[in-house]
């Protein structure tokens, strides 16, 4: 597809090519300050930082040798596709030999510039990939040969028109109601038009022993994922933002070296678990945050707050669809067919979604019940309850999470804010006030 | 016995993979369980033909008697496809029991084929035959279909057979799965009543259907309506002329009549419901189950109260660990959804054949649970740990 016209866009309002090189020069500028800045703040809130964490420090930073490495490879001719949402088929977009990425943006200043395409209501998740998209600030993004976008949200619906005034977009639309038969039905034809998309870009036909291999590297990488997560079951040997971390960079790594590194890293925690070294002091408040994506780096704000804080917290566990859900859960393929492993995909990727965009008799049901598992699993003392402005959906389920936790004697805490950097101090207040309380019952 | 554990060890110890771990097992117990349930067959006079005149059966000398001691001749009842009419009869399938003892065996007295003499009568013979088939539906619920019946192999040999064509197995849709499962019961409730208007001579001491006294030409015919259908006879059989154990001329030289064009022990219905099987078994998995009036008789030990209160073997689901994520409804060959649908809490059913595949290739540590007498004996793993 051949670069649209200023007058052919449909959104994009008309922005000089002065401008756009200035606020990209501005932003870049900041943007790699600000990784920089939050590496180094990890860092420092970890002392005995493992050596293998040095290697997630570098893919982390975008403006790095992971945007080298991804074009060196579409010069030899292997496709990028993006994606917005985690619903989009990573096995797919691996049989057919092409690089999946995550394009969803958690810059802060790009945001701003959102604001002139979509009012500032919009979640900044929205606005945010819209003003990386103006400026070509992602290098994942600008290298996407095309992006697969999720309906779920309206946010996102929307955000699937506007790029497509930049680049091809394949939008795939998940059933807000999981567990029928026809939604079942629905969502594979979805995925099946995708799949022939993505064969069609890459001029590679995904065959069952291709798929297969895909499937098969995928379960490696959820081991590893898992083995993750596992590890912070117990006394804290990993900070949670590093963990947190660690799970983002399986979305733009080469997911091959992405499961050997962590294996080498989840070697050293599990040795330190044995060893007893803590990251942090073993009676630290344990904290699960649940909510809108949190998306690094400038959206890396709370995780940041909660660590850094006096007195100190530690993120266990979280339900977001940039963390601990991102690889958890595995294809389970039955028999080896095509037939069976495409479904197997397609149902790994609806069914145990806990997004807020579901429903069900039972309401989002499946979300609940994560968020048990976990705050019994971890031994979360409390919850985080996060949500930028402008994400209706895991607002609007606020009352349920809180009513089932209440039940379980878990304190939440709903803490509303925006991708801005401005309301640091009185979020940090308000978190502070939240651990202080978790401490007092840890105490206790 | 030796060899046996030996092998259920090394699949334990060699398959390292958590997703194959129990359908190699199950594979191993199944394909073992065939000559113990016909080890009469092996151990007994190889070759003889079957005429009342031969006197006692290989069987008696391994299963002789009941546990009360008196003479039971036609091999012990277990809950699974395992058929009568071969000669090599250690294990007899409980459905042709409960018919022949309505009828023709409802008094004592001679029974036909190997001379047997019945010294019991047909009332204290039924109460042997449900009372075991109670009690083992009880004890292992279900699993017998699971991982005993020779039919349930055969139907599995072919689901390996379509595996390794790389072909999609096909769906019934719920609805008429679910139908299927209701019909099982008026299946084997119209044979019983059938069983019990032909042998109403020797019930009621009043013929309802000419013909069908002992001698008379229906008697020896429809003697086990069922069995008149049921698919397993002709495998049983033709394996056993097969293997020479049972006489061919004797099988196939009774031809009377369209329904009995190959012989007296497999009609035409038998080979054309056997083929009709044959090719459902290849494009869908346990296509018989579903149907399967055995299955039924010990299904309702698992679904129905009371008699669920007392069984043994429950299928467990933790609600808060299941993710829905769907893996159990699709591996499931009866394509159950009760798994997958309920909300946690006991899942069993009656159409489960326990073939623990779902429990197998859940990949949330703790969530399903198999329980035998309230102890765990195996539960659902994080299987990405073996890979």
């Amino acid at each position: 597809m051949t670069v649209k016209t200023e007058s052919e866009k449909k959104y994009i309002p008309e922005i000089s090519q002065k401008e756009i090189e200035e606020l990209k020069n501005s932003i870049q500028a900041t943007s790699t300050k600000v990784i920089a800045e939050y590496i180094e703040r990890m860092k420092r809130g970890w002392p005995n930082r493992p050596e293998a964490m040095q290697y997630f420090d570098e893919i982390a930073n975008f403006f790095g040798t992971r945007g080298k490495e991804i074009c060196e490879a579409k010069e030899e001719g292997r496709k990028v596709i993006g994606y917005t949402c985690m619903f989009a088929p990573i096995e797919l977009i691996l049989a057919a030999d092409a690089i999946p990425l995550r394009v969803s943006s958690g810059w802060y200043d790009p945001a701003k510039l959102g604001n002139r395409v979509v009012p500032v209501e919009i979640c900044p998740v929205i606005r945010s990939t819209i003003g990386v998209k103006i400026i070509g600030l992602s290098p994942y993004l600008e290298l996407s040969d095309a992006v697969i976008t999720t309906l779920t949200c309206d946010g996102m619906t929307k955000l699937s028109e506007i790029l497509g005034d930049y680049k091809p977009v394949w939008t795939i639309c998940p059933p807000r109601i999981k567990d029928s038969e026809q939604s079942m039905a629905f969502w594979r034809e979805e995925l099946k038009t995708v799949k022939e998309k993505i064969e069609k870009l890459t001029g590679t036909k995904i065959t069952s022993k291709k798929l297969r291999s895909a499937i098969e590297l995928m379960h490696k990488a959820a081991k590893a994922f898992r083995k993750l997560q596992d590890v912070r079951k117990g006394h804290p040997v990993i900070m949670g933002r590093d963990a947190m971390l660690v799970n983002q960079a399986s979305m733009w790594d080469d997911i091959e070296r992405w499961t050997r590194k962590t294996e080498e890293l989840c070697a050293e925690l599990e040795k330190r678990a044995k060893e007893k070294v803590w990251a942090c002091p073993p009676d630290t408040p344990r904290v699960m945050i649940t909510g809108t994506p949190i998306i690094w780096p400038d959206n890396w704000k709370l995780p940041n707050l909660i660590e850094e804080a006096n007195p100190q917290g530690v993120i266990v566990a979280d339900e977001l669809c940039s963390g601990d859900r991102f690889l958890y859960d595995p294809v389970g393929v039955d028999e080896w067919t095509m037939d069976d492993m495409f479904n197997a995909v397609a149902e790994r990727y609806l069914l145990p979604s806990t997004c807020p965009c579901f429903t069900s008799e039972d309401g989002n049901e499946d979300r609940v019940n994560w968020l048990i598992t976990k705050v019994k699993e971890r031994r979360v003392d409390g919850v985080i309850y996060y949500v930028v402005r402008g994400c209706m959906l895991y607002a609007m389920e606020y009352m349920r999470i809180k009513k089932v936790l209440d039940k379980l004697n878990v304190p939440v805490y709903y803490l509303d804010t925006d991708y801005t950097r401005e309301d640091t101090g009185q979020i940090k207040t308000r978190v502070e006030a939240f651990l202080e309380m978790l401490k007092s019952r840890v105490e206790i | 016995m030796g060899t046996i554990s030996m092998g259920i060890l090394a699949i334990l110890i060699w398959v390292k993979d958590k997703t194959k771990k129990v359908t190699y097992l199950r594979l191993f117990i199944q394909i073992v369980s065939v000559p113990l349930i016909f080890l009469g067959l092996i151990i007994g006079p190889f070759g003889l033909p079957q005429f009342p005149s031969v006197g006692n059966a290989p069987r008696d000398v391994v299963i002789g008697t009941d546990i009360f001691g008196r003479p039971f001749p036609d091999g012990l009842s277990v809950p699974i496809l395992a058929c009568w009419y071969p000669s090599g009869r250690t294990v007899t399938c409980p459905v042709w029991q409960m018919q022949a003892y309505i009828y023709p065996f409802w008094d004592s007295g001679p029974g036909f084929g190997w001379g047997v003499i019945y010294t019991t009568s047909g009332l204290e013979r039924l109460a042997i035959v449900f009372g075991l088939v109670i009690i083992m539906a009880i004890i292992l619920g279900r699993a017998f279909c699971g991982w005993i019946c020779p039919f349930g192999l055969y139907m599995d040999l072919l689901s390996y057979f379509r595996k390794a064509l790389r072909k999609p197995h096909f769906k019934l849709s719920d609805k008429v799965n679910v139908g299927l499962r209701q019909l099982r019961y008026v299946i084997i409730a119209i044979f019983m009543v059938l069983s019990v208007i032909l042998g109403s001579q020797a019930i009621f001491g009043a013929q309802l259907v000419s013909g069908t006294q002992r001698g008379e030409y229906l008697y020896s015919y429809l003697s086990a309506p069922y069995c008149q259908i049921c698919p397993m006879r002709p495998i049983c059989v033709l394996a056993e002329v097969g293997l020479g154990a049972m006489n061919s001329t004797f099988v196939f030289s009774h031809t009377t009549g369209i329904l009995y064009e190959a012989g007296y022990y497999i009609t035409s219905i038998n080979m054309a419901i056997l083929i009709f099987v044959t090719v459902g078994a290849i494009a869908f998995r346990r296509f018989w189950c579903r149907v399967c009036p055995v299955g039924a008789l010990t299904g309702v030990f698992s679904r129905f109260a009371p008699f669920k209160w007392v069984s043994v073997v429950r299928l467990n689901k933790d609600k808060e660990k299941c993710t829905k994520c769907g893996i159990c409804k699709r591996v499931c060959p009866p394509q159950i959804t009760e798994v997958y649908e309920k909300n946690g809490g006991d899942v069993t059913t009656s159409a489960c054949i326990l073939c623990l595949r779902c429990v197998e290739m859940c990949p949330y540590e703790d969530c399903l649970k198999v329980n035998m007498a309230g102890k765990t004996i195996f539960k659902s793993r994080n299987w990405l740990n073996s890979k």
